[in-house]
């Protein structure tokens, strides 16, 4: 890493997994294909860097699958990774002592194993992540220690604006179903509620390899699929998680240790390709850091106000979310408010190809790491459209983006962006003076 | 029982001492490309397969062409590029190429400026003729310098809420040889208050000059024509240039501290050592040290986060910033996130003190799995593979960065451990950035 990278990594120090997948229009000679022991595989070579991403991703409502424990997909997926294998090391200290990183991505519907590693080592990673997901066996240790994990991250999460709002829109939006409780549970005392036998049992439910997809990208070629060791289903994969909504979802005030205004809206599922990819595209003109419409309007140097908003891409159905943490929290919600009322006109004809192909690149940038891509194929995998993916070839992304126009997009602010959930977060005076 | 510090230490050393057995080299890539066009260095690392094309072109017009009152000018005249109006209708060069589908951005390096271009396969061509169109007659006008000027200066007012930022400029600035290569990349306020648009053209015309120019590109380029990456370079008038000589004494004595306070809520304890170049042979034995450095900092100060990466795991690190002139490796910590941050720190230097002395014990094969992931992982976005090509083009024979890193790994052993670690972790500077109103007792 470069001493500008360690600025910002230690600056904005965590991760940001993004909910949004907005994935590349690359060409690559990509392959889809059927697991040894039950799943599928998707592959997305790229032989010009030194990494390889291994996901492994599965539909698993976060709560359960009666939603009863809230925590429970979390507490599994950490677990079967700080389990040990056969060979006595847990996936988790087998990448690290292989120079990887692992990230467990955990979504109301859906959980992410994702991990880069050294090019030479992809084969080991496959064999030990598939072993320890697709043949789980978790003991109290390894539960112990995912508590912990979650924990630690459940007194972050607090801290966090974004994540914070977005696990409240949802609670408002959703009437019930994985997606009304944060994937991180509220208290400890969730967590704790939740037995070893509970959790074996949950992973071995939702880590079936038949409810599975391996997703490789970067310096890997096919032949690493032959590296999978376990499994053993003739099934298929389950069928999404779906949650249904509320039926007037009420905007709320609640209390917490930070500060923020969040506001939802609830749009089209996946398969209504033309107007999701027309929420993203709005998403990216108005609310993308430093070139959106809006963050434009914010100067950086006298104001800490951090504003995200995208269009998460959902079975059914899919959300727009806009956060807004920091300072100035009501005027940034006023021009976000505004801007949106002044897209329900179209856009002349020269600015709005401007955005559109600035849209297209920022998808591709964005999504130009092998880790990127390989998640954004396991969540379109597993959302339910693969072919949306545009990391696919000959996918339809591209194309949903080139057939938009400004009348279409203004349709679409008026028949989806209207009368927001709106979330208002205070911070109690105690949690001001906390970190 | 919490372990006293000499056991800390001692587990620390031997934290590998079970055998094993990762190969830290990774699968070969393919080598990039290298030419010379008209005495331009043109390094090309093509991707069929990508849908982006990458291009850097550095130019020798940085931090070590400013005279010490000049402090800014690098910067502004590349703002001012960014800003020059070009296309029909006429908007900025950093406008118009967004709307082309890319984007533009400038770096201040000690002796460079760098520029970098990315943009959509299909829209390079285009985007590159937008950008050599502002290089080769920039916008000197009082209006644009103005608005390049105000840019900056916000730019500046954000990096100095960065303590990491704030404390890594002022170790540059104490350890450079060349006393203006050390300045701040942006300038300061006050300096660039200073600089008019005579400055900034003056700087302009006397730098920007073909001579010892670098062409690095990457991802999808077969789009573009033969000539169109040297043609960048040949918008620049022929010559070299050499930089402006500002030498001032090194800091001299047994120890260095530089303190600075600023707007920030918890104060950053960090340490710089000088390091090797990319061309000699503690390069990899270094990338290993680095990373035995970033772990031991991290078991130090027992940072939570058990399996996900925090905010707490990320608030130490240590970082060998090899790609910038003089060479440094880096140790940092952020005091409001760890319990005892000085202890921390103070454990972490008396680690690397007893290095130099003490071989490590057991393997470091798993160090130098962490090194060689750290570097290939790193290195995968087509800006950071442009930058390292053309790191290792300047400083190697060879642009082949990924490769010969991972090479250097795989072959360094401890006893190289323990020689670079004696070479270079001997005197640290440290920096300290504090939070306003507070002082070293507090």
């Amino acid at each position: 890493m470069n001493a500008r990278a360690a600025v910002l990594a230690a600056t904005f120090a965590v991760t940001v997994v993004g909910l949004c997948r907005t994935p590349a229009p690359a060409a690559m000679p990509q392959a889809i294909g059927s697991l040894p022991r039950g799943g599928s595989y998707v592959l997305d070579p790229d032989p010009t860097v030194g990494s390889a991403a291994i996901g492994l991703w599965f539909r698993a409502p976060a709560a359960g699958f009666d939603n009863a424990t809230p925590g429970i997909s979390n507490l599994a997926a950490t677990a079967a990774a700080v389990a040990p294998l056969a060979s006595g090391k847990s996936l988790y200290a087998l990448i690290h002592s292989l120079g990887g990183e692992l990230n467990i991505e955990v979504y109301p519907d859906i959980v992410g194993i994702a991990a880069v590693v050294p090019a030479a080592a992809a084969r080991r990673v496959i064999a030990g992540m598939t072993g320890a997901y697709f043949a789980p066996t978790l003991d109290d240790t390894a539960v112990k220690t995912a508590r912990a994990n979650a924990a630690v991250l459940g007194v972050q999460q607090r801290y966090e604006s974004d994540a914070t709002l977005h696990d409240l829109l949802f609670k408002q939006i959703f009437a019930g179903g994985p997606a009304h409780y944060p994937p991180l549970p509220d208290s400890v005392a969730q967590l704790t509620s939740i037995s070893t036998a509970q959790a074996g049992a949950y992973a071995k439910r939702a880590f079936r390899a038949e409810n599975a997809v391996l997703t490789l990208a970067g310096n890997v070629d096919a032949s690493s699929v032959s590296a999978v060791t376990d499994g053993g289903g003739n099934g298929s994969m389950d069928t999404p998680y779906d949650s249904p909504l509320a039926k007037s979802p009420a905007s709320a005030t609640m209390t917490g240790s930070i500060d923020g205004v969040g506001l939802g809206w609830v749009g089209p599922p996946i398969a209504d390709q033309k107007a999701a990819t027309a929420l993203d595209f709005i998403a990216d003109y108005l609310f993308r850091d430093r070139t959106g419409v809006v963050p434009r309007t914010l100067d950086k140097s006298s104001s800490d106000t951090l504003l995200s908003g995208q269009f998460i891409t959902l079975h059914d159905p899919g959300v727009m979310v806009v956060t807004i943490g920091g300072d100035e929290e009501k005027a940034t919600e006023q021009r976000v408010l505004a801007a949106l009322d002044a897209l329900q006109q179209p856009l002349d004809r020269a600015t709005f190809e401007a955005a559109r192909e600035a849209f297209l690149y920022h998808v591709a940038t964005d999504t130009q790491t092998p880790q990127e891509r390989a998640d954004n194929l396991g969540w379109y995998t597993v959302e339910g459209n693969l072919q949306y993916a545009p990391g696919l070839a000959n996918g339809s992304y591209e194309q949903a983006v080139r057939a938009l126009d400004p009348q279409y997009v203004a349709d679409v602010v008026r028949r989806y962006l209207r009368n927001p959930v709106v979330v208002n977060l205070t911070a109690t005076s105690s949690d001001k003076e906390s970190p | 029982m919490k372990p006293g510090l000499p056991l800390v230490i001692l587990a620390t050393l031997a934290i590998c001492a079970a055998p094993c057995t990762a190969r830290a080299a990774g699968a070969e890539v393919p080598t990039p490309t290298l030419a010379n066009v008209g005495g331009t260095t043109v390094v090309q690392q093509s991707d069929s397969a990508a849908s982006l094309a990458g291009i850097a072109l550095v130019v020798r017009a940085g931090l070590d062409r400013e005279t010490m009152k000049q402090n800014g000018v690098a910067a502004l005249v590349a703002q001012t590029i960014l800003l020059t109006p070009v296309g029909s209708p006429a908007m900025s060069l950093q406008d118009a190429i967004a709307a082309r589908g890319g984007s533009v951005r400038f770096t201040i390096d000690p002796s460079d400026v760098r520029f970098y271009i990315e943009a959509l396969a299909g829209d390079a061509p285009a985007v590159l003729d937008l950008f050599r169109t502002a290089l080769a007659a920039p916008d000197f006008s009082p209006a644009t310098i103005r608005t390049a000027r105000a840019a900056l200066v916000r730019q500046i007012a954000q990096s100095q809420q960065q303590a990491l930022q704030v404390g890594l400029d002022m170790l540059n600035a104490a350890g450079s040889s060349q006393a203006n290569a050390g300045l701040p990349e942006l300038g300061t306020p006050a300096s660039l208050a200073q600089i008019f648009s005579n400055d900034a053209r003056a700087f302009y015309h006397a730098y920007y000059r073909r001579g010892g120019s670098l062409i690095s590109a990457a991802g999808r380029l077969d789009g573009l024509g033969a000539d169109t990456l040297s043609s960048l370079a040949a918008a620049l008038p022929e010559g070299t240039t050499a930089p402006v000589a500002v030498h001032t004494p090194l800091l001299s004595g047994a120890t260095h501290e530089i303190v600075a306070h600023r707007d920030i809520s918890s104060p950053w304890l960090i340490a710089q050592y000088p390091a090797p170049k990319v061309d000699s042979e503690d390069f990899g034995p270094m990338l290993v040290l680095a990373a035995f450095v970033r772990r031991t900092l991290s078991d130090i100060a027992q940072v939570p986060g058990v399996v996900t990466p925090t905010f707490a795991s990320r608030s130490v690190g240590a970082v060998y910033a090899y790609d910038r002139a003089p060479p440094s490796l880096v140790l940092y910590v952020n005091g409001g996130l760890i319990g005892n941050p000085s202890r921390a720190f103070a454990t972490a230097l008396s680690v690397v003190n007893v290095l130099a002395a003490t071989r490590l014990q057991g393997s470091i094969e798993e160090f130098k799995a962490e090194a060689a992931g750290d570097f290939a992982n790193d290195a995968t976005t087509l800006e950071t593979r442009t930058w390292l090509a053309a790191v290792f083009s300047r400083e190697s024979a060879s642009p082949d960065f990924i490769n010969r890193a991972l090479a250097a790994i795989s072959t360094t052993t401890p006893d190289d451990v323990q020689r670079v670690a004696r070479k270079y972790l001997g005197n640290p500077t440290i920096a300290l950035v504090l939070p306003r109103g507070t002082n070293l007792q507090d």
